[in-house]
């Protein structure tokens, strides 16, 4: 019985090796490509959000409120990226956002002007909502025309779809409540934790430095 | 217990050209996992909704088996009996997880798409039947042909479900429109009852075409025993 199991326990030991051996051997050789993707989605959604940006920088919250310049979108932590166009002049700033939504994490992105405190621009990156019903928040056009010119001088609120009275209000989707609440939790959020940082350092934003 | 029972057969089974072909032909039609032996029913009927997503799901399953098939086949006389469901999972797990960072490599947008079912692979009851009833009990090129004609199969199975529900749900093939602005699109057959629905028409269909087939095959064996006995 004492032979039986040690050689049970040798050959485990021993497939668990040759297991864990594959697995690092993946992950080296495919980490590079991966990380390269993802930060190539996340460059590709900035430069939809900002159309005519030739530079981004990405800029980091630190828990003083300063500002750091990030070498990369794997830094994690609080932070924006900020736009520029050919002759260096600033455009305006994107912000990633997250909230739960009905079936999982909704994750976007949306431009930001600090000139007007405004929101103008909002792109979806990653969500699991009903499909025909939740996952419209990322392609209904009515939905979307909320993010033309969305103040976000007062806290952001999702109303019934027809109810919208005020510019800081989201008109929701009908059919889509739960999901188009979520993106008015997540913009609130966002608004209230990224923007004070973007606008004490707008000056130093604008010089991209 | 002296002696760890294997789980292999005593001596090697050989095997015929035409039966190791009947290993890889099998899955894609006979013993379909889907269509035969209503199997891996999960991620048949939850990733489905578009053609893209169960082409990559399918594919990504076929690695998996194809590989854990193999290295459960490489090692199948080694393993003790006692302890052959643990290796075996052990194996489809490392297959599972290699396919999780090579389809992010690939595709990020495809990797999000299919969400948690990648590592749900490891328990999808096909994988595990598989090393279970076949590569732990054939040769290595037998059992990889196995995996590849299974997973194949379930490939095929799930790219019949996708295209009825993505051109029914969504208007679209592959994500090209295919009818007009006007054109409505039937949600349903996005959401999860639609996945039922699809998955019982295609049922009905290959149980009938079976039927048929196997009815026409014996028709044909019954008029040809008549023509010997006249001859």
């Amino acid at each position: 019985m004492t032979g039986n199991a040690s050689q049970m326990i040798r050959l485990m030991a021993a497939v668990s090796l040759l297991c864990g051996l594959l697995i690092v051997g993946t992950e080296i050789n495919t980490s590079a490509r991966i990380r390269h993707n993802q930060e190539a989605i996340m460059r590709e959604s900035v430069a939809q959000l900002l159309p005519g940006i030739e530079k981004q920088i990405i800029y980091g919250i630190q828990p003083s409120g300063e500002l750091v310049i990030l070498p990369n979108v794997e830094t994690p932590g609080p932070r924006f990226f900020a736009g520029y166009d050919a002759s260096g002049k600033f455009l305006d700033v994107v912000i990633e956002a997250s909230e739960r939504g009905y079936a999982d994490v909704i994750s976007a992105m949306y431009r930001y002007s600090p000139a007007t405190r405004t929101i103008t621009g909002f792109q979806v990156i990653d969500m699991k909502e009903t499909p025909g019903l939740g996952n419209k928040i990322g392609s209904d056009a009515g939905f979307l025309e909320n993010f033309k010119q969305l103040d976000a001088t007062h806290p952001i609120g999702t109303v019934k779809h027809g109810a919208k009275k005020n510019p800081w209000e989201i008109d929701a989707i009908s059919g889509a409540t739960i999901s188009s609440r979520a993106v008015g939790r997540m913009l609130q959020k966002s608004v209230a934790e990224i923007t004070p940082a973007v606008q004490r350092n707008l000056d130093r934003i604008q010089r991209g430095q | 217990m002296d002696q760890p029972v294997s789980c292999h057969p005593a001596t090697p089974q050989q095997s015929t050209p035409e039966q190791t072909m009947t290993a890889f032909t099998a899955g894609l039609w006979k013993q379909n996992p889907v269509f035969v032996m209503v199997l891996g029913m999960c991620p048949t009927l939850a990733i489905t909704n578009s053609v893209r997503n169960a082409i990559a799901m399918g594919l990504a399953t076929t690695f998996v088996m194809a590989s854990a098939n193999g290295f459960i086949s490489l090692i199948r006389k080694l393993v003790p009996k006692q302890v052959r469901i643990a290796t075996y999972i052990l194996m489809i797990a490392t297959s599972v997880t290699i396919v999780d960072y090579l389809v992010k490599a690939i595709s990020i947008p495809v990797y999000k798409a299919l969400g948690a079912f990648i590592p749900l692979i490891v328990s999808n009851c096909l994988t595990l039947e598989r090393a279970e009833s076949y590569a732990g009990r054939n040769p290595i090129f037998k059992s990889i042909l196995d995996g590849l004609g299974m997973g194949l199969g379930f490939t095929f199975a799930l790219t019949c479900l996708g295209t009825v529900r993505e051109v029914l749900g969504a208007g679209t093939f592959l994500g090209f429109p295919l009818f007009g602005p006007n054109f409505e699109p039937w949600v349903l057959f996005l959401l999860p009852p639609g996945g039922f629905i699809t998955l019982a028409m295609w049922l009905l269909t290959f149980t009938l075409w079976r039927e048929r087939a196997a009815k026409r095959k014996k028709a044909r064996e019954a008029a040809e025993q008549i023509a010997v006995e006249a001859a």
